[in-house]
């Protein structure tokens, strides 16, 4: 029983805390506009007329984004710089998101991504560089 | 893991499912919003091809986020989804470790890893600069499309405030078309009848132009009277008692109020003008008819009589001088504007 009391008070506080957040969630305004959203969760069958619920999808998506795009970023940063030519000219690279990055960053969320070679010189273009090795 | 086939289908799947048009807007909102989410993070330049690769995914994430919420609805007997079936959807797609999968049946929603993770993030960004998505886009689906036009037009019963007839008929529905595009209804403006009153009305109409009608005719009579040759007009009548009855009539009709008593009294001479009339067009067959005259040839109102008889002795005396046959076809054409005027309350009164 006590055991029973104390969870129903965590839940009392869960429920509290989590209505705060569905109410803080309405000062913050996601990147993604909400009727975007609401777009794709009706074409997937998602029906709910509360804006907070919409709202928290769009957050969840932006962080989803959001934490791919960064771990891109830092893959692209742990690339070695370029090769500098002018000597005034500092360490300071361009940040470009490129398809390798993403892919690697991708493959973390067990999707492989992979762009293509322009064209096939070889029979061995194209194969993960650690096989093409061997 | 799922993802991974999805991404296969997903983009192939999108433009067949939906129309073209509104899978390329939406998917161009989508991509602006994943620039401005990246560049939050730090990027600077984006290329193509990574960018409308995450765009899809993006994408897919939120149709595969509504899809298990949805389905976690149904399961529980509900169509509409709360905030409990995006956390288990949220946890679903979750590519973590099993470990830190979380049954929510004995905790609450916030023991879930995923939704902490979502509420930090909130936090964090929060802290930071809100970059909300730039441009406004527009309240869609918009169709463009013609046949979506026509339809769009329609309102629904909400919009057009009716209540739809029958329970059965939802009110999101197009509403029905007014029964007067498909029913015969009646449309004049009902007024109160009063027929012993426009009897009244129309009998003062019809003695204001009698009375209008007989001052033209006593003018016309007098100029002719005094314009010469008076007894020789009436003389050609028969025995010139028609015309002493027209003036008896006239002189009567003043007194008069009732408006049938004119086509009475007139009926005699209409009858005998009538008769001349025939008789002088044989006449006229005969001879070589001039010009002004043909016009007036037609008339039978009694108002015509005596002014074609004059017309027809002055187009008799064909020796005249030229200007006075001027003269005569001006003044006839002005007196058979005249006529044509006085012709229709006299139609009127005929009637």
């Amino acid at each position: 029983m006590n055991h029973g009391q104390q969870s129903g008070e965590a839940k009392h506080e869960d429920d509290a805390a989590l209505t705060e957040f569905l109410a803080s969630l309405m000062d913050y305004t996601p990147t993604i506009p909400d009727d975007l959203v609401e777009h794709y969760l009706a074409q997937s069958g998602f029906q709910c007329p509360d804006v907070r619920l919409i709202r928290l999808g769009a957050v969840a998506t932006q962080k989803f984004v959001a934490d791919v795009a960064s771990d891109a970023l830092q893959h692209c940063k742990a690339r070695p710089a370029p090769v500098v030519k002018d000597k005034k000219q500092q360490k300071d690279k361009r940040l470009i998101l490129t398809m390798e990055d993403l892919s690697k960053a991708l493959r973390e969320y067990c999707v492989n991504v992979k762009h293509p070679e322009y064209f096939a010189d070889s029979p061995s273009t194209g194969i993960d560089p650690a096989t093409r090795e061997e | 893991m799922s993802l991974e086939r999805r991404t296969h289908d997903g983009e192939r799947k999108d433009p067949s499912s939906s129309s073209s048009s509104s899978y390329e807007f939406t998917h161009a909102a989508a991509k602006a919003a994943v620039a401005q989410i990246c560049e939050s993070v730090g990027y600077n330049h984006f290329k193509d091809p990574p960018l409308e690769s995450l765009t899809g995914f993006a994408i897919q994430y939120i149709l595969q986020l509504g899809k298990s919420a949805a389905s976690f609805a149904n399961l529980n007997g509900r169509s509409q989804c709360n905030v409990f079936d995006i956390v288990l959807a949220l946890e679903d797609l979750s590519s973590g470790e099993e470990e830190e999968r979380v049954s929510l049946e004995s905790c609450s929603a916030l023991r879930s890893v995923k939704l902490r993770e979502v509420i930090d993030f909130v936090k964090i960004s929060d802290g930071e600069e809100e970059s909300p998505f730039l441009q406004t886009l527009p309240r869609f689906p918009v169709s463009y499309d013609e046949r979506r036009k026509r339809m769009m037009m329609v309102p629904s019963f909400v919009e057009v405030g009716e209540t739809p007839p029958g329970k059965h008929i939802p009110l999101w529905l197009p509403a029905f078309p007014d029964p007067h595009t498909y029913k015969e209804t009646p449309m004049w403006i009902e007024r109160g009848l009063d027929p012993r009153g426009d009897k009244i009305e129309q009998a003062r109409q019809r003695r204001k132009a009698e009375r209008a009608l007989l001052s033209l005719q006593r003018k016309l009579v007098c100029r002719i009277s005094s314009g010469g040759g008076g007894d020789r007009v009436w003389g050609d009548m028969d025995g010139g008692t028609v015309k002493e009855e027209i003036r008896e009539e006239a002189e009567s009709e003043e007194e008069k109020v009732d408006g049938v008593s004119v086509v009475e009294a007139f009926a005699p001479a209409l009858e005998a003008a009538r008769d001349e009339d025939q008789m002088a067009w044989k006449q006229q067959k005969k001879k070589k008819k001039p010009v002004g005259l043909s016009k007036l040839r037609g008339e039978k109102k009694f108002l015509g009589e005596p002014l074609d008889l004059t017309l027809q002795m002055k187009g008799e005396d064909r020796p005249l001088s030229l200007r006075e046959e001027d003269r005569d076809d001006k003044r006839r054409r002005a007196e058979f504007i005249l006529r044509q005027c006085m012709e229709n309350p006299a139609d009127l009164n005929q009637l």
